[in-house]
């Protein structure tokens, strides 16, 4: 990372950990919205911006996430472990769901998804017995850990900022791998990595099933967050809004998903203006954005800075016509 | 001794087009094999069939005496098969050197392993090897997509190499690489192949090229083997001419 | 056995509507690539163009019109110079995320703009019944019926029998060819944009009167499209008229005769084996593997 990335991402990290101190109760709520929502992001960026598969079912993940946790916890299950349980179990689903889809085309992955999303959305409503249907799981508590109460909107939003932190050095260790490597070939080139012995089946399964269990542990967060889950709020709409965080902030950029949660949690609040105009001024930004800047905004940058690079000292002519055949993401 | 490389029968059709029709040969161990032809010959659907690319309608391939027709490209490779490409397909955004770590680290230990262990796979050693027997020193840390066309040629070349495998398939490897590049390139493919007694398989327009690299020569038209043997013989072939001409 | 014919007989009718609206969703993807996730929305907008012009005073005939040439200009022409065209050469993300926020804009818009209530659409017909065989069949689904078919049937006259419907076919199934033997690719597929236009508005003015016109019948019919598109085969236009059907009548059988809470599962579960089992669907040709 360049010395400017350093001091960006560590500023960052001191904003995160003092701003809240500043902030009052709904402040602090909406901040760990966006911690939790970064999570699923981040998994959705592993899915879609490395491996390059277009899933919409993330949000069904969250919510599969949710209603484990909560179900758990009711049933007297410590947090930690309800907390794996959502995490191994969206792995579970994942691979399983993976397993046939990501054989066949990727425009037919997007509607396999979908299809799962809102049956899983029926099922979460239909189901009563099991989840309350419309009626929903309220009452849900915010765990103790080691004796420190994270009841109150602080103290959760620090244990929801450290859940993310340690999954995105988790998720960095991953990309540096060789693993990493092996994510990047699926994307750039599949037919290549192939013949390169590198499985190209079993990675994008695994980057599928790895983002779907980090769609489950962002559930296991939002459930204590919020206190309340009911089906609504796991339907395809949330789906789509991850999608577009992911895309916001960059395909394939590490830190693409932590900016677009970002924008995606506070846009709703600026646009309050607008009133009941804020979907359609929303949809209509994101329509524009994806004929101006498909890039994200950290795509963008890049391409920002390149072109700066190039402005001040122009390279040697194959070197130029080798940077504009350059395949754009995603 | 077992050939390396078994084609028995191959047949591949499109709808109403029979790309490949009935091609049948075998590579032994330490040939360069060079496969020409006029274009629409079927050369690349050829191999397309061999490497696992396409499913053959019939026919049976076999690596080393075992059955491989319609097994994945990444198994094939697992096999010591690789092969190289006729439109460059290296990776722009990686390094050079990284370029080369992901050429073989699927060949050290398992996909665990591999998450858990060092971040190149335990290759920098031998990726520094390749770059400098490829005389790429100068550009290893720099994207691959800003090398120049012969640079990437031979990076496509050493990221075929990386694993050390014992049959390499050359899809038109002369293709737009200028003369001296061109003969960089001949000098270390055959230093390669006289190191490692590797066995290659050659699809080439170049006569030249062919002439120089080659130790057998087949040639293809519409999909069917019409001359076989050595490369100063073909070049007078009747046949051979004919089939050139006649297009 | 009566009522088996009845739900046969409707479900033929909206299976012909679904059939339309998947048909308009398969020409987009062959010619240009367009995966039209706003399908829906398409399909949901022109009945309040028509409600909208017949609040100005217009006769319904006559805001049918105006609303297939309002449906030909904004989702044909203006859908295709100002979002698809920019998008192309950004590859197929940006487009399939620009139709979704799209989708978003126009449920959003018909709800804000025209009403959050459900509209009573007008009939075609008069909604008398028929009684054949004993079974009661509404002269509606034969109307919608006759319209899908002659639909349909102009849709073939024109693709199979004259020059610019073989035009059209060349690009689609070879645009670089077709480019090298002249066809004007561009204008081909501004065609197809078009002609999807009218295809959603017929629709549109078929199904609403059944489903009442609501900003929310993008999402099923979306779905529906989808569905229809990928069981008949991605690659055939004939397949999605035999999807759309097939989906129709599995539809309203289901309606009948499972569980209501998850009628709307039965297409989603059918759509995932489909694209499983034999993603080619039923008439498609299978996508040579590339993984």
């Amino acid at each position: 990372m360049s010395r400017s990335g350093a001091v960006a991402l560590a500023a960052a990290i001191i904003v995160a950990l003092a701003l809240p101190q500043f902030l009052k109760g709904y402040g602090i709520y909406l901040l760990s919205t966006w911690a939790v929502l970064t999570i699923a992001a981040l998994g959705l960026n592993l899915t879609l911006g490395y491996a390059g598969q277009v899933s919409l079912a993330q949000g069904a993940f969250v919510g599969i996430g949710a209603y484990t946790a909560a179900l758990l916890m009711q049933a007297g299950l410590p947090y930690p472990l309800a907390f794996v349980a959502s995490a191994l179990l969206c792995f579970a689903i994942g691979w399983g769901l993976g397993y046939p889809a990501l054989r066949v085309q990727h425009h037919y992955l997007a509607f396999v998804t979908l299809a799962f999303n809102t049956l899983v959305f029926l099922v979460l409503r239909n189901e009563e017995w099991l989840t309350h249907g419309i009626y929903g799981i309220s009452g849900i508590m915010r765990p103790v850990l080691l004796g420190w109460s994270t009841a109150k909107p602080l103290a959760f939003y620090y244990f929801c900022f450290g859940m993310l932190t340690v999954i995105a050095a988790a998720l960095w260790w991953l990309i540096r791998s060789p693993w990493g490597r092996a994510f990047v070939a699926l994307r750039e080139n599949p037919i290549r990595a192939l013949s390169l012995g590198l499985d190209t089946r079993r990675y994008t399964l695994m980057a599928f099933a790895i983002g779907s269990s980090l769609g489950g542990i962002s559930g296991a967060l939002y459930a204590p967050l919020v206190q309340f889950i009911e089906p609504n709020s796991f339907a395809l709409a949330l789906s789509f809004n991850l999608l577009l965080m992911v895309i916001v902030g960059g395909s394939g950029y590490f830190y693409g998903p932590f900016v677009g949660a970002l924008i995606a949690v506070l846009l709703p609040e600026w646009l309050r203006i607008t009133q009941g105009y804020y979907l359609i001024v929303y949809s209509a930004m994101i329509m524009l954005m994806m004929a101006f800047c498909p890039y994200g905004l950290f795509g963008m940058v890049e391409r920002a800075i390149k072109a700066l690079r190039l402005r001040r000292a122009p390279p040697a002519p194959a070197a130029v016509s080798a940077l504009q055949t350059e395949r754009p993401r995603p | 001794m077992t050939p390396v490389l078994q084609v028995a029968n191959l047949r591949k059709s499109f709808g109403g087009i029979t790309a490949v029709d009935g091609v049948s040969f075998e590579v032994r161990e330490g040939e360069i094999l060079g496969i020409i032809g006029p274009n629409g010959s079927g050369k690349s659907t050829l191999f397309n069939c061999v490497l696992g690319q396409l499913t053959p309608t019939e026919g049976e391939v076999r690596i080393d005496g075992k059955p491989t027709t319609g097994l994945r490209p990444c198994d094939l490779n697992r096999l010591g098969v690789s092969r190289t490409f006729q439109l460059l397909q290296v990776f722009p955004q990686l390094s050079v050197r990284d370029n080369l770590i992901l050429a073989g680290q699927e060949h050290q230990g398992t996909m665990a392993s591999r998450l858990f262990g060092a971040a190149d796979a335990g290759l920098g050693e031998a990726a520094a090897q390749m770059i400098e027997f490829f005389r790429l020193s100068h550009v290893a840390a720099e994207p691959a997509g800003s090398l120049s066309y012969g640079q990437q040629k031979l990076l496509d070349a050493a990221m075929a190499f990386m694993a050390g495998p014992r049959l390499v398939l050359l899809d038109e490897p002369a293709g737009g690489v200028n003369l001296t590049m061109l003969a960089n390139l001949r000098e270390r493919l055959q230093a390669y192949h006289a190191e490692r007694k590797a066995t290659f398989v050659v699809i080439e327009h170049q006569m030249e090229f062919v002439m120089a690299l080659c130790t057998r020569v087949l040639v293809l038209a519409e999909g069917r083997v019409i001359a076989e043997g050595l490369p100063q013989d073909i070049r007078k072939n009747p046949i051979v001419i004919e089939a050139y001409l006649g297009h | 056995m009566a009522s088996f014919i009845q739900l046969l007989v409707s479900g033929l009718a909206t299976g012909a509507i679904y059939a339309l609206i998947a048909v308009g969703f398969t020409l987009l993807w062959q010619t240009s690539q367009t995966i039209n996730f706003a399908q829906g929305e398409f399909v949901m907008l022109p009945a309040f163009f028509v409600l909208a012009a017949m609040n100005f005073g217009a006769p319904f005939w006559l805001a049918i019109l105006i609303s297939i040439t309002l449906s030909v200009v904004i989702l044909g022409l203006v859908f295709k110079l100002i979002i698809v065209d920019p998008m192309l050469k950004h590859g197929v993300l940006p487009l399939v995320i620009s139709t979704i926020a799209l989708s978003l804009f126009l449920k959003e818009s018909a709800k804000d703009f025209y009403s959050s209530q459900a509209q009573p659409f007008p009939a075609l017909v008069p909604s008398i019944d028929l009684h054949v065989f004993g079974a009661v069949v509404s002269v509606q689904s034969l109307a919608v019926l006759a319209v899908a078919i002659a639909t349909v049937i102009a849709l073939h006259l024109l693709l199979n029998h004259t020059r610019l419907g073989r035009m059209m076919q060349a690009t689609a199934q070879n645009p670089t060819l077709a480019r090298i033997l002249g066809v004007p690719v561009r204008r081909m597929v501004l065609y197809t944009f078009l002609i999807n236009a009218v295809l959603v508005a017929i629709a549109s003015v078929l199904i609403s009167p059944i489903y009442l016109a609501k900003f929310t019948n993008g999402e099923t019919l979306g779905i529906a499209a989808f569905l229809a598109a990928i069981i008949g085969g991605f690659n055939q236009v004939r397949g999605a008229i035999l999807g759309g059907v097939i989906l129709g009548v599995l539809d309203n059988l289901s309606a009948a005769y499972l569980s209501s809470q998850y009628r709307a599962a039965f297409p989603l579960i059918i759509l995932i084996v489909v694209i499983l089992w034999r993603p080619q669907g039923l008439l498609g040709r299978l996508e040579e593997r590339t993984v």
